[in-house]
Parts: C-alpha cells; sequence; structure tokens
C-alpha cells in the first residue's frame, strides 16, 4: 500500500523551500536574513514532525523507502544541521549576495536528499537522493557568483562529482546484470544465492561501487575535489558540506551495505579496511602544512572519514553482533563529529564576518580580541582529536572499542597513532589563538547574539555528548537495531 | 540474435574512453562530454541486462532513462557554472582554473 503519509516532515522541509523562493520572487527586496529565519523555522517544523516517528513500527514504502528509527535518526541530524547552517548564514550572506531565496531553498532541497539517502532501500532511488544532494550542493558551492574561488570550486566539485556518478552508476549496472534486480533485500538474496565462488563482475561492480561512495564522502585516494570545494564555498556551505554531505554518504553506505552487499563481505571488507587506513593517514599528514583554515578544516575531516571508514570495515570482518555495535558507534561518531564541526564554523564564522580572513595566521590573538570564540574553537578542536570531556573522546572511543575484531587491530592501532598526529595540527592553531598578540589595527569585538547563542549551545551540546553520552548512544542502539533488523534474514542466510 | 557480450564490449569501449576523455582533456566541455559517453555506456549496459536477462520486469530500462535525465540535469549545471568560470577568467580550461592546489 502507498502510505504517503510516511514522509509528512520531508514535505514541511520541501514546502518551506518552494515558500522561501515563493517568497523573494514576490518580494525582492525582502530582508535576506527573514529568509534565513523562515528556513530556521522550516527545519525546525521539521524536526518537531519528525519526533513522532521515533520508536514507530517501520512504514514500508513500496519496498523503495523505509522509514524506520535510522531514518527518523536522520531526519533529527538533517533537521538539525539545515536549521544551524541556515543560522549562520543569515548575517553572512547579507552583504555578498543580491538573492538569497535560492541558497535557502536548495539547503532544505538538500537536507531532504540526505533522508531519503538513509530511507532507501533500492538503488535507483539511492542514486535518486545522491543526486539531489549532490546537485544542491554544487550549487551552493558555486553560489558566490562573481568569486573566483567560488566558481573554481564548483567546476571542479561537479566534474569530480559527475565522473564519481558514472562509476558508480557503472558498479550498478554490473551488479544489476549479475542479480537481475535493485532492490537491496533482492541483491543480497542473489548474491547469497550463487553457489560458492566469485565472479568478475560482481567483484568490478562492487569495487566502483565503493570508489562511487569514497568519491562523495571524500575518502582518499577519492578525496581531491574536498579541499578545493571546502575553500572555495561560502563559509556556512564548508560547513554544511563537512556534515551533511559525510553523515548522507555515510547513512547510504549504511544501507547497502549492511542490507545488501554484507553477504559478500569477503569481496569489500579488505579494500574498505585499506581505503580507511590511507584515507586517515593521507587527510592528517596533509593537513600539517595547510595555511588556509577552511582546507585544514578540510583535511582534518578527511581524517575523520578514515576513521568512520573503520566501523564499516568491522561491518566485512565481524560477526553480526560486532557489526551492530559497529554502526552504532558510527552513528555516534557521526553525531559527536556533527556537533563540533557546527560549533567550530559557528565560530569560524562569527570571526570571518569580523574579520574577512580565513587564514590560520588570522586568528592570531583570538583570545584576547574574543576569548569566547577562542573557547569553543578550541573545545571543537579538542574534540575532533579525541580528548576528554568533549565529544570526540567518548564517540571515538566507542567507535574503536566496537570496531575492535579479529584482522582489524592494526587498523585500529593506525587510527590512534592518526589522533596523535591530528592534535599536532589542531594545537598549532591554539597556538596562533593564545601565544600570539592580536594583529595590528584588531580590537575586541562581540559576536552578533544570535551566532554567540549557537555557539554557547553547540558547545554545550560538545560536552553533553562527551560526558553523558548515554542518552544519544541509545538513540543510535536503537536505529542501529532497526537497520539490522531489516538485514537480519539477510546476515542469517548469507553467513 | 546478437549475444549480450557485444553489447558489453561496447558499452566497457564506451565507459573507457570517457575515463580517458575526463583524464586527458583541458576543456571542461570536452570533459563534461566524456562524463556524457561513460554515461552512455551506463545506460547501454542496463538495457542490455534489462532485455536479456530480465524481460518482464524491466527495472533496467526504468533506470536507463532515470540516468538520461539527472545527465540532463547535470550538463546543464555545469555549464552554467562554466559560463560562471569563463565571465570571471576568459577561460574554460580546467588546468587553467588552479588557484587553489593541494
Amino acid at each position: 500500500m502507498r502510505d504517503f503519509t510516511l514522509f509528512i516532515p520531508e514535505y514541511i522541509a520541501v514546502a518551506s523551500a518552494v515558500a522561501i523562493l515563493t517568497a523573494e520572487l514576490v518580494w525582492p527586496k525582502i530582508r535576506k536574513d527573514y529568509l534565513a529565519y523562515a528556513t530556521a523555522a522550516g527545519a525546525l517544523g521539521w524536526l518537531i514532525a519528525a519526533i513522532p516517528y521515533i520508536g514507530n513500527t517501520a512504514g514500508n514504502f513500496e519496498n523503495l523507502l523505509l522509514t524506520d528509527d535510522f531514518t527518523t535518526y536522520f531526519r533529527i541530524l538533517a533537521a538539525g544541521i539545515v536549521m544551524a547552517i541556515a543560522l549562520l548564514s543569515a548575517h553572512y550572506l547579507q552583504n555578498r549576495t543580491t538573492t538569497a531565496g535560492e541558497y535557502y531553498g536548495l539547503l532544505l532541497v538538500g537536507g531532504t536528499g540526505m533522508v531519503l539517502m538513509a530511507a532507501s532501500r533500492e538503488l535507483l532511488t539511492a542514486y535518486i537522493s545522491l543526486e539531489l544532494l549532490s546537485f544542491s550542493l554544487y550549487i551552493l558551492v558555486g553560489y558566490l557568483k562573481r568569486d573566483r574561488l567560488s566558481n573554481e570550486a564548483s567546476l571542479k566539485y561537479i566534474l569530480l562529482g559527475a565522473f564519481s556518478s558514472a562509476m558508480l552508476l557503472y558498479g550498478i549496472s554490473l551488479i544489476y546484470g549479475v542479480t537481475g534486480t535493485t532492490s537491496y533485500e533482492g541483491i543480497a538474496e542473489a548474491l547469497a544465492a550463487r553457489d560458492g565462488g566469485t565472479d568478475a563482475a560482481t567483484v568490478v561492480g562492487i569495487m566502483l561501487i565503493v570508489a562511487g561512495v569514497g568519491f562523495k564522502v571524500s575518502a582518499a585516494p577519492f578525496h581531491m575535489w574536498a579541499p578545493d570545494a571546502y575553500q572555495g564555498a561560502p563559509l556556512p556551505i564548508t560547513a554544511f558540506l563537512s556534515t551533511a554531505s559525510k553523515a548522507a554518504g555515510f547513512a547510504l553506505i549504511l544501507r547497502l551495505f549492511t542490507g545488501a552487499l554484507v553477504v559478500d563481505a569477503v569481496e569489500w571488507r579488505a579494500a574498505i579496511a585499506v581505503l580507511a587506513a590511507i584515507t586517515m593517514t593521507a587527510g592528517n599528514l596533509i593537513a600539517i602544512q595547510q595555511t588556509n583554515l577552511k582546507r585544514l578544516v578540510a583535511y582534518s575531516s578527511i581524517g575523520q572519514v578514515g576513521y568512520m571508514l573503520v566501523a564499516i570495515a568491522a561491518i566485512g570482518y565481524g560477526d553480526a553482533a560486532t557489526a551492530q555495535s559497529a554502526s552504532s558507534a558510527l552513528l555516534l561518531h557521526i553525531a559527536g563529529y556533527t556537533v563540533s564541526t557546527l560549533a567550530l564554523f559557528t565560530a569560524l564564522t562569527a570571526h570571518y564576518n569580523r574579520t574577512g580572513d580565513d587564514s590560520i595566521s588570522g586568528l592570531r590573538g583570538l583570545a584576547e580580541t574574543q576569548p569566547f570564540l577562542a573557547l569553543v574553537i578550541t573545545a571543537s578542536l579538542f574534540s575532533f582529536a579525541g580528548l576528554p570531556f568533549f565529544a570526540g573522546f567518548a564517540t571515538k572511543l566507542l567507535l574503536f572499542q566496537a570496531s575492535t575484531t579479529d584482522g582489524l587491530l592494526w587498523l585500529v592501532g593506525l587510527g590512534a597513532a592518526n589522533s596523535f598526529v591530528s592534535l599536532y595540527y589542531y594545537l598549532m592553531i591554539m597556538r596562533q589563538i593564545y601565544l600570539f598578540d592580536p594583529a595590528e589595527g584588531q580590537t575586541r569585538f562581540r559576536p552578533t547574539p544570535l551566532l554567540g547563542a549557537l555557539a554557547g549551545l553547540l558547545l554545550l551540546g560538545m560536552l553533553f555528548i562527551g560526558i553523558y553520552p548515554q542518552p544519544v548512544f541509545e538513540a543510535t542502539d536503537h536505529a542501529a537495531s532497526a537497520l539490522f533488523e531489516v538485514s537480519a534474514s539477510v546476515l542469517a542466510s548469507g553467513r | 540474435m546478437v549475444p549480450m557480450e557485444n553489447y558489453l564490449v561496447l558499452s566497457g569501449i564506451l565507459f573507457s574512453l570517457g575515463v580517458y576523455g575526463v583524464l586527458a582533456r583541458r576543456n571542461a566541455v570536452l570533459v563534461l562530454m566524456s562524463v556524457e559517453l561513460m554515461l552512455n555506456a551506463v545506460s547501454l549496459n542496463f538495457v542490455a541486462f534489462a532485455a536479456y536477462l530480465d524481460p518482464d520486469k524491466a527495472t533496467g530500462i526504468i533506470f536507463a532513462v532515470f540516468v538520461i535525465a539527472v545527465a540532463a540535469a547535470e550538463v546543464g549545471l555545469a555549464l552554467a557554472i562554466v559560463i560562471r568560470l569563463f565571465r570571471n577568467r576568459s577561460t574554460a580550461n580546467v588546468d587553467e582554473a588552479a588557484t587553489m592546489r593541494w
């Protein structure tokens, strides 16, 4: 039965997007920050509408989309991210563009794409949802039309994005050729039914899919677009790229790999483990020599993707229980990483609105000119590095703990070593903030009340997840068990 | 009847040509055309598989239609971005849009 009530939250999101676009068409002179507040209100409505779905029986839409706790988890995450990004953009965008309706509309549409990626149970639906998010991002990255860096960033992003989509699609077509279906369950059954052995088409297909989604979450060696897109994009969109697109990519990977490809884990787990090792090492080592703050965050987020991929490798190597706890820990890590990233970017946006300088040395003496922002930046960097009391410590610890399984110990060890490397360049930023005097002409300033409040709220969230992760952990546990309820039969038949 | 392998070989050749074009071309428009070539290879694959292996459900044919539609949207978007780049820099060459490295 087609149950159209399953997607009421997304209707609200898309309806607000259309309303915002229309509002600017009807009143072209409308103040742009009102559009930002309207977007945040729409996202808040989206979040509230998602709450009744928590713990509900999974709603199945024609075997294409599934609204279970896993989807609801990403719904709340997406709505929260869009709300924060809209508030971040309010002041930033005011002086930089003449039209902002498309910007805020696409933000909501991109968030909807993220939710649909988490909900998809079929390859065509998953692909279209992926492109819904990607297309929104291509436009948003290039939104500053007269800015040369913004143009360049979006050109590089769309060319490499289209290239990776083509690879992903070729992989999907091969898997379709082998299994004769595009639904995850059907693929799992067909792969399990093959009488032992393996064939070239499946291996090539899975590898192309891994490369395609690797591009989307910017895993090395497919990460080359990320630093440029991050640097050229408007600052709030950099935050959107590093939270929404990564979370969405991992939502799709989790659904696809636990629901369909887990039966054939032997064929991809080594590749994912190697990818994780290369990604975290490359990301953290290249980050050391960066001078631009946005590029540094790009490489540091590539390092974080490496840690997240460890959990995906654990799904391939471990038994069903390991797979489930690794998925749960991954969801928790995504939540902690998202909150830390948003906190960092809120503080950076407040700093950038004032100085217009996005180099690392531009942060000189921030502790003197704006101690609160300095504190928020320091806290989020500590959280990325995984120091105690901040979100990153608890989530990374649980992630590595859950992923520890036979054959993966080396990878977990490498992850711990990488955390130390990352601490080095995070401390270099703090050195600029705390040990140097402010640049000539920089005086004490206050962030706007909105950004200050948002930064404070996210700082509290970061401490909350770091000190008392229990409530979030329970939520991710439900989400992960919903994920595995669906694939329980698959696992039973495949292993 | 033409065996299915012929279609698959043709699509493999098309895909490889597309990959070569993406790597070797300097002009952004030509890179886009190469990506189109890759997507055509994908469509051909889907249609061939649907016709030979899955004739009653035709999932592959529907997939091919979607691939064509998404590809059209992608080209529209990418060309708009190339035009923006050309207005700002008077070039559509990928390697000249290289202010940012490493």
